[in-house]
């Protein structure tokens, strides 16, 4: 330590040392000299006696330099100078390469932030791979199935807790959050609060503790309905109550129940939902009193729940999941209402229970996107590989033009490994400032992914910030960059020819290094090739998506939600009723609006489904049928044409004969061959009467099949509502503020929310496809112009290394076009051979992303040929100049130059 | 180019070069014999002690005596000498002592199994 501290202090006063030295070295020989003539020498012999002895005084104060042990971080400083020097000496290159690293690195770090962030990253909680997790699926809702390995209900969690020898702790989840409109204090105004019911264990489960206050505990959720406690996250304290200290003795107002706010959880912990937030945590124990109402506490067989445990050290999974498949049909079976029929034993001794651990939490992003964003992670890799290849080149077309330097460097006695440290230290703070700005260019890619995959204006909370993991990826990926593109040129441009350097400027002869730069501009060409056709099936794949027919006209129709859990009337209060219909008919009465509706669904919001059962024929028990609750314009509203029958209208009342609208599918495969109409059927024991047949339409994915759907009134059927739809002519901002002002004029507390068109929310139903589909392109056309780069540079450099020879062509009667030709025969040949070792490669990549594609099949031709074709013809355009100089080169010139 | 000729002086005497290695131990011991010492002195105690056999390239003191210094075994303060010039004194550090320790015990096992060798005749 005292070692490092003097070697430091030398380092800082070095000038001083430096001076110090030479003192007394001078007076060393001085000292030396006058004793030399004291024993009788001339006054010169005694000088040069003096330094005979001393020795070689530079070397000696080059050696004492060394000594402090700084010399590396001086040649270092030395050699950055000289780089920065070159960098600057030949600005274009230094733009291209920087330019080209900046965007391939901060691609990379841009996406595996976001692999990161969704997949990779440990929960903010103690010991995290101790946590595993009931079912494997991550469904979220509410099932009445019996043997349901996926979702528990409250009674299943106690029992488990209780039984279970293999977790320390246990803890319940509901699987959906609720999103409440609720009241801070007194406040007038209502503000969207996101509440997670959990079990009374769960924070001492995941071994999270309050930073003020404290967390839930078992006590708060022993009996259903009087514990209204809160815990609220970092960010709702912050955002709401601005960090107030005294927050704890707020109230928070959800529903009926006036809450108090018992702690404030830690600023990192988010739950256990990646991608979610929630601004607070209720026990199960309220669950039915914060709406809607999800809850059921007392059920045996409503299951909405995740079940997660803390695993007791030396318990393994397997264990585990022994113990959670004896006590899965022991509990269920012990439930005194459990009167299994024969399908529910079958289901029940078919089912499995499977454990997963908890460690990165569950997540709702992962489904859709882990599979885009490796895909993307492989695309940018490849990008920043082209990049590298190209940078390579390009140090390699300028070390041949250093060739000269650098020969007289070594022939003045620099060492070769001297030199090749040099150069590469050029490359390194080449890529360091390439991955310097790439951070930069990440944090901008990243808002935009961020924005990409939000639904509206909500951005996912997902934490895709610099940390410290990411910034050793990055730099990481940084250094691996300098290295792959630095080392080459390196070992190529020390390799000593020093005779041949020396005496011609032009440097090395042109076959010597050609083969190298042209395999790397050929395995560009490949590697753009495997891109591009990625890129062209991606977006056929997004146009594909945007042209099915979903069976509902999604343009001209702005949607919105409403949150009429704020009224405070339960589903079914009339009230409730009459308010949906003062909404609706005021909006039907606006200029530009052609017809609006309520309805429980409209696209990609999930659904409510059950069997049905139709008398006379056989219930088939894999058949769930969607029920959409509507108002009477839906069908207008959404232009989807009634085929037979009619749709609902006034005379469908809550005392009237209950009715129903059934899809097409459901009329072809579930009821008898003759017209459904009149007909009867029962969702469990309501019975319906078919009055309509509606075209089929698709309600949970445009690549997935139109299912069975029928439609309810509203009159007929408690529902507390969330869309509403309108199909408008004229200007979208404009009706969006009528629709508005008009909902708020019947009801002004009603909180409007994710107001859009219907269009945008079917898109953002594939907003993984649309992203992956925008970049694989943005990307793929960055690889084809690096490519470009890579080519128009090749034939530059060979162009003018050939000009004596053109010259000689020239001279002899070659025409220009003949020379232009040929230059541009030699890319064109390139170009193939990219493509003939890119094709096998392409095809088999394609392979991999095959389930990702829609209406193509994998080797879809025409990706292929438009591929191929933007290759040859960027090749060709990269070309251009390179010829055009070969043909103009005057045979005059040339020769003389020769 | 101008050929480099070594010339070889009359005035050089014949002289053993010191052996690798023992730079320190001659300096440690030097600085432990004589107290505080500027580069010279040290240079000329060696070749006093060695009755003028050992010949140190005087200038190779330098580098070692930094590097000493670095690896705190001497001290160096600023001084005057005898003819009123300022000198850089060299004292032993505690640590220096029990390097020179080392140095000599190192030194007498190397020269010990040389001389068993060289008497094995």
């Amino acid at each position: 330590m005292g070692e490092f501290r003097r070697r430091l202090n030398m380092l800082l006063h070095r000038g001083r040392f430096q001076r110090e030295l030479d003192e007394e070295m001078r007076l060393h020989l001085e000292l030396r000299r006058q004793q030399q003539i004291a024993s009788g020498l001339t006054p010169e012999a005694a000088h040069r006696s003096a330094q005979r002895r001393f020795g070689n005084m530079t070397r000696i104060k080059e050696k004492s330099h060394m000594a402090w042990g700084w010399d590396w971080l001086e040649t270092l400083l030395q050699d950055a100078g000289h780089g920065l020097r070159s960098m600057l000496r030949t600005p274009a290159i230094t733009v291209v390469a920087l330019t080209s690293l900046a965007l391939g690195i901060g691609a990379n770090t841009a996406i595996f932030s976001f692999l990161d962030a969704m997949l990779l990253r440990s929960l903010p909680v103690r010991d995290p791979q101790q946590l595993v997790k009931l079912g494997i699926e991550d469904w979220g809702g509410i099932t009445d199935s019996f043997a349901c390995t996926e979702l528990y209900s409250y009674p299943f969690y106690r029992q488990f807790q209780r039984k279970n020898a293999v977790f320390s702790d246990t803890a319940a989840v509901f699987s959906m959050m609720n999103s409440v409109h609720g009241f801070v204090d007194d406040r007038q105004e209502s503000q969207l609060i996101h509440v997670q019911t959990v079990s009374g264990t769960y924070f001492q489960t995941l071994g999270v503790g309050a930073q003020m206050g404290r967390v839930l505990n078992d006590a708060d959720d022993s009996s259903e309905g009087d514990h209204p406690v809160l815990v609220i996250s970092d960010g709702f304290w912050k955002r709401t109550f601005g960090a107030d200290p005294s927050v704890l003795n707020h109230k928070l107002k959800l529903g009926n129940v006036v809450y108090d706010i018992v702690g404030v959880a830690p600023a990192e912990f988010f739950g256990t939902k990646v991608g979610e937030a929630p601004d607070a945590w209720a026990p199960l124990s309220m669950a039915d009193v914060i709406p809607p109402g999800w809850g059921n506490y007392k059920a045996n067989f409503s299951e909405s729940l995740y079940i997660l445990g803390r695993l007791k050290p030396g318990v393994t999974m397997q264990q585990a999941t022994a113990n959670a498949n004896v006590l899965f049909p022991q509990i269920l079976r012990g439930f005194p209402d459990a009167k299994p029929t024969q399908e529910n034993i079958a289901d029940l001794a078919r089912a499995h229970v499977a454990l997963k651990s908890m460690a990165s939490g569950v997540s709702d992003l992962r489904r859709p996107y882990s599979e885009p964003l490796m895909v993307l992670m492989v695309i940018v890799g490849l990008v920043l590989l082209i990049a590298c290849a190209n940078i390579a080149n390009l140090l390699l077309a300028r070390s041949t033009a250093r060739a000269r330097e650098l020969a007289v460097r070594q022939a003045l006695g620099a060492s070769r490994s001297r030199i090749i440290r040099q150069l590469l230290t050029e490359s390194m703070m080449l890529a360091l400032a390439g991955g310097a700005l790439g951070i930069a260019f990440a944090a901008a890619a990243n808002r935009m992914l961020l924005g990409m995959i939000s639904r509206g204006s909500d951005t996912v909370p997902l934490d895709v910030s610099l940390n410290l993991r990411l910034l050793a990826f990055t730099f990481a990926v940084t250094v691996c960059t300098a290295l792959l593109f630095g080392t080459l040129p390196a070992l190529r441009a020390t390799r000593l020819q020093l005779v041949e350097n020396l005496k011609s400027g032009r440097g090395a002869s042109a076959a010597g290094r050609s083969p190298l730069a042209k395999i790397l501009v050929v395995s560009q060409v490949a590697l753009s090739l495997v891109l591009m056709v990625a890129a062209c099936l991606f977006l056929r794949t997004l146009v594909n998506l945007n042209r099915v027919d979903a069976g509902f006209n999604k343009e001209n129709v702005l949607r919105l939600d409403i949150d009429s859990d704020i009224t405070g009337y339960k589903d079914d209060d009339l009230r409730l009723k009459l308010l949906f219909k003062q909404i609706e008919d005021r909006v039907n009465a606006l200029p530009g609006v052609k017809a609006a509706s309520f309805s429980a669904f409209t696209f990609g919001e999930g659904s409510w489904n059950s069997h049905i059962r139709v008398p006379g024929m056989p219930v088939n028990r894999n058949v769930d049928v969607d029920h959409n609750i509507i108002g009477n314009r839906y069908f207008s509203t959404m232009q989807i044409p009634i085929l037979a029958g009619r749709a609902f209208d006034s005379q469908d009342t809550a005392t009237s004969q209950r009715v129903a609208i059934i899809s097409e599918h459901v009329a072809r495969t579930l009821f008898p061959a003759g017209s459904p109409i009149g007909r009867t059927y029962f969702i469990g024991s309501d019975e319906k009467m078919v009055i309509g047949v509606a075209r089929d339409v698709k309600l949970h994915g445009l690549d997935r099949p139109a299912g069975y759907i029928d439609y309810l009134p509203y009159t007929q059927r408690e529902w507390g509502f969330g869309d509403f739809e309108v199909r408008y002519s004229g200007d979208f901002s404009s009706i969006a503020t009528e629709v508005q002002r008009a909902i708020h004029a019947v009801d002004r507390r009603l909180p409007i929310t994710h107001v859009m068109t219907l269009d945008a929310q079917v898109a953002s139903s594939f907003a993984n496809q649309t992203i992956i589909a925008e970049l694989s392109v943005f990307f793929g056309l960055m690889a084809v112009f690096l490519s470009c780069i890579g080519l128009y540079g090749l034939m530059s450099y060979l162009v003018g290394r050939r000009t004596g020879e053109i010259g000689i062509r020239m001279a002899l009667g070659a025409n220009r076009a003949e020379v232009a030709w040929q230059v541009l025969r030699e890319i064109g040949l390139l170009v193939l051979a990219g493509i003939v070792i890119g094709l096998p490669l392409t095809l088999s990549g394609i392979r991999l992303v095959r389930n990702m594609l829609y209406g193509l099949s994998g080797t879809d031709p025409l990706s292929l040929m438009a591929a191929t074709a933007l290759l040859l013809f960027a090749g060709m355009a990269a070309g251009y100049l390179p010829a055009r100089r070969a043909s103009r080169v005057d045979p005059v010139v040339a020769l003389r130059d020769e | 180019m101008a050929a480099l000729i070594r010339q070889k002086s009359d005035a050089d005497i014949d002289r053993d070069e010191i052996p690798p290695g023992t730079l320190y131990l001659l300096i440690l011991k030097t600085l432990a014999v004589g107290g505080r010492l500027h580069g010279y002195e040290i240079a000329e105690s060696i070749q006093n002690c060695s009755d003028e056999v050992l010949q140190v390239e005087e200038g190779s003191l330098y580098p070692a005596l930094q590097r000493m210094l670095i690896k705190g075994w001497v001290t160096a303060e600023w001084g005057v000498t005898a003819g009123n010039r300022r000198a850089r004194y060299y004292t032993l550090t505690p640590d220096g002592e029990k390097q020179l320790g080392i140095e000599v015990s190192q030194f007498q096992r190397v020269m010990g199994a040389i001389s068993r060798i060289i008497q094995t005749a």
